[in-house]
C-alpha cells in the first residue's frame, strides 16, 4: 500500500517534469529557429519593409480609385443608353502603352553601357530600373516587355536576337530624379559594377524627351490559354 | 564503503529518473535564459509592434487586390455588354481581350513547370557570408530570366505574376516581387512549351546556377515539369505617369474612333 502510493507520487513529478520539459524544449526550438518569415527579419529589416509596403499600397489604392471611376463610367453609359465607344478606346490605349505594344514617349533617364558587361549585369541594371519606377524600357531599339531578358557571353551581349556591339544605350522613362538617384547611390548598380565587373562604365544622363519603339515580339501566347 | 553502495542501491529508480530529468531541465531553463539577453535590447522591445504593422499591411495589400481583380472582372463585363456600333464594339472587346493576354491581366493555364528553391540547411562555417546560404532575389531573377529564354510565355513566383514593369528586391533576408513580401519556399511557375522543363534543366545557364549555388552553399533546388501550369493575373497598377502616347504615330484603333459617332 505504502510503495503503491509512493509510485503514484513518483509517476505524478515525473509526468509533471516532463510536461514542464516539453513545454522548455519547444520554446527553445521556436526561439532557435525563430520560425518563418517576418519573425526573422531584424527591427531595421521590418521597417524597410513596411515603408515598401505602405508604398505600394498607396500604389494599388490609387488603381482601386481609377478603377472604381471607369467602372462608374461605363455603368452611368449604359444607364444614360450612351455609347462608351470612347471609354474603351481609352483603356485599350492605357493597357497597350503599358504592356509595350505601342510606342511610347517621355521624361526620364538614358544609360550608356560600355566594358565587359555580363548578360547578367545587364538584367540586374533593368531590374533596377524597374524597381526605381520606371514605366517603359528599350536597350538600343529594343523595347524591354515582360520576357525581354539580355543573353550572350560579354562582349557578345544579344537582346530579342539583336547584337548589341561593345556599348549600347538603355532609355528608361519615369521620374528622372528618381531614376538617377537609385542607379548612382552608394551601393546602387553603378558602384557596385565598379566592383564585381571592373571596366564596365555605365554613363547615367536625365533625358527630357524620350521614345521608345514598340515591342516587335508577339505577346499572343501559343501554349497558355486563358483560364476560364 | 560497502555501507556507501548499499545505501545508493537502496535509492528507488523513480528518483534517478526524476533527478535525470531536473538535470535536463535545468540546462534548457539556463539556455533559455541565455538566448533571450543576448540579441539587442530594441529587438525585444520594438519588434512585436513591427511584426504586426508589416502582417497588417500584407493583409490591406491581399485586400487591395482582390479588390482590383473585381474591379477589372466588373469592367470587362461592362465593356463587353456596352452600347454603341455593335461590329466597333465587338472589335473593341477582342482588341482588350489580346491586350489584357499580353499584358498579363489575364489568369493562364498550359504545359509547364515549378522551378522551387529554398534556403540551404547547410551550418554556415566560421568566417563565410551567412547570405550566401538564403535564396536571394537574384537567384528568383537568375531562374525567371533562364525560363524566358527556354520560351516560357507566363512566369508567376508565388503567385505573383511577372509583368512588363515587375522588379525583385532583398530586404534582409526577404524577397519583395511587385512590392509584395514572398514568404520561403520559392516557387516559380511557368508556362510555355511542352518541353520547357528540359529546356531549362539541359540549358548552360541553369548548370552554372546549379554549380554556383545549390553545389557550392546548399541552396535546395526542386524542379518538375507539368501538364498543367496556373499563372494567375497581375494583380497591380497599370497607371503611367511619365510616359505618354507617340503624337505622331496615332494608335491603330485611333482611325475607327473618328469614324464612331
Amino acid at each position: 500500500m505504502k510503495s503503491g502510493m509512493r509510485s503514484r507520487r513518483a509517476q505524478v513529478s515525473i509526468g509533471f517534469v516532463a510536461l514542464l520539459l516539453g513545454f522548455l524544449s519547444i520554446v527553445q526550438l521556436r526561439a532557435q529557429a525563430g520560425g518563418t518569415g517576418l519573425a526573422n527579419l531584424s527591427a531595421q529589416d521590418l521597417t524597410t519593409l513596411i515603408a515598401n509596403l505602405n508604398q505600394r499600397n498607396a500604389q494599388l489604392s490609387s488603381e482601386v480609385s481609377t478603377l472604381q471611376a471607369q467602372a462608374r463610367q461605363l455603368q452611368a453609359a449604359r444607364t444614360l443608353g450612351v455609347s462608351a465607344i470612347g471609354g474603351l478606346q481609352n483603356d485599350l490605349q492605357g493597357i497597350r502603352l503599358w504592356a509595350g505594344l505601342d510606342p511610347v514617349q517621355g521624361r526620364g533617364v538614358a544609360v550608356d553601357c560600355s566594358g565587359p558587361m555580363t548578360a547578367s549585369d545587364a538584367n540586374d541594371l533593368l531590374n533596377e530600373l524597374r524597381l526605381a519606377g520606371a514605366e517603359a524600357l528599350a536597350i538600343g531599339q529594343v523595347r524591354v516587355v515582360a520576357g525581354t531578358v539580355v543573353a550572350g557571353p560579354a562582349g557578345g551581349l544579344s537582346v530579342e536576337n539583336v547584337p548589341l556591339g561593345a556599348s549600347f544605350r538603355v532609355s528608361a522613362i519615369g521620374n528622372p530624379v528618381n531614376l538617377t538617384a537609385a542607379l548612382t547611390r552608394i551601393g546602387g548598380i553603378v558602384s557596385r559594377l565598379q566592383v564585381t565587373s571592373p571596366g564596365v562604365q555605365l554613363v547615367v544622363t536625365p533625358e527630357n524627351s524620350l521614345t521608345l519603339p514598340a515591342t516587335d515580339r508577339s505577346l499572343v501566347p501559343a501554349d497558355a490559354q486563358p483560364r476560364l | 564503503m560497502t555501507g556507501f553502495v548499499d545505501r545508493a542501491r537502496r535509492i528507488p529508480s523513480w528518483q534517478v529518473t526524476l533527478a535525470g530529468a531536473l538535470l535536463v531541465l535545468g540546462f534548457l531553463i539556463v539556455a533559455q535564459a541565455g538566448a533571450g539577453p543576448a540579441r539587442v535590447q530594441y529587438t525585444t522591445q520594438e519588434r512585436p509592434p513591427l511584426v504586426e504593422t508589416a502582417t497588417e499591411l500584407q493583409n490591406q495589400q491581399d485586400a487591395l487586390k482582390a479588390q482590383i481583380l473585381d474591379l477589372r472582372a466588373q469592367i470587362e463585363q461592362l465593356e463587353a455588354t456596352s452600347s454603341g456600333n455593335s461590329a466597333l464594339v465587338t472589335s473593341l472587346n477582342d482588341q482588350l481581350q489580346q491586350a489584357r493576354i499580353a499584358a498579363g491581366l489575364v489568369d493562364l493555364q498550359g504545359p509547364g513547370v515549378v522551378v522551387q528553391l529554398e534556403d540551404s540547411t547547410q551550418q554556415v562555417p566560421p568566417g563565410a557570408a551567412p547570405g550566401d546560404y538564403l535564396v536571394s532575389s537574384s537567384d528568383i531573377l537568375a531562374v525567371v530570366d533562364e525560363l524566358w529564354l527556354d520560351g516560357a510565355e507566363a512566369i508567376a513566383v508565388n503567385g505573383e505574376r511577372i509583368t512588363v514593369t515587375s522588379a525583385l528586391t532583398d530586404i534582409g533576408s526577404s524577397i519583395l516581387l511587385n512590392g509584395a513580401y514572398l514568404q520561403p519556399p520559392y516557387q516559380i511557375v511557368a508556362i510555355g512549351p511542352k518541353d520547357l522543363y528540359s529546356r531549362l534543366t539541359s540549358s548552360a545557364n541553369f548548370a552554372r546556377f546549379v554549380q554556383a549555388r545549390v553545389e557550392a552553399f546548399g541552396i535546395r533546388l526542386g524542379a518538375g515539369s507539368l501538364d498543367k501550369a496556373v499563372v494567375p493575373a497581375y494583380a497591380g497598377g497599370v497607371a503611367l505617369t511619365y510616359a505618354h502616347p507617340v503624337a505622331a504615330s496615332p494608335a491603330p484603333t485611333q482611325t475607327t474612333a473618328t469614324a464612331a459617332p
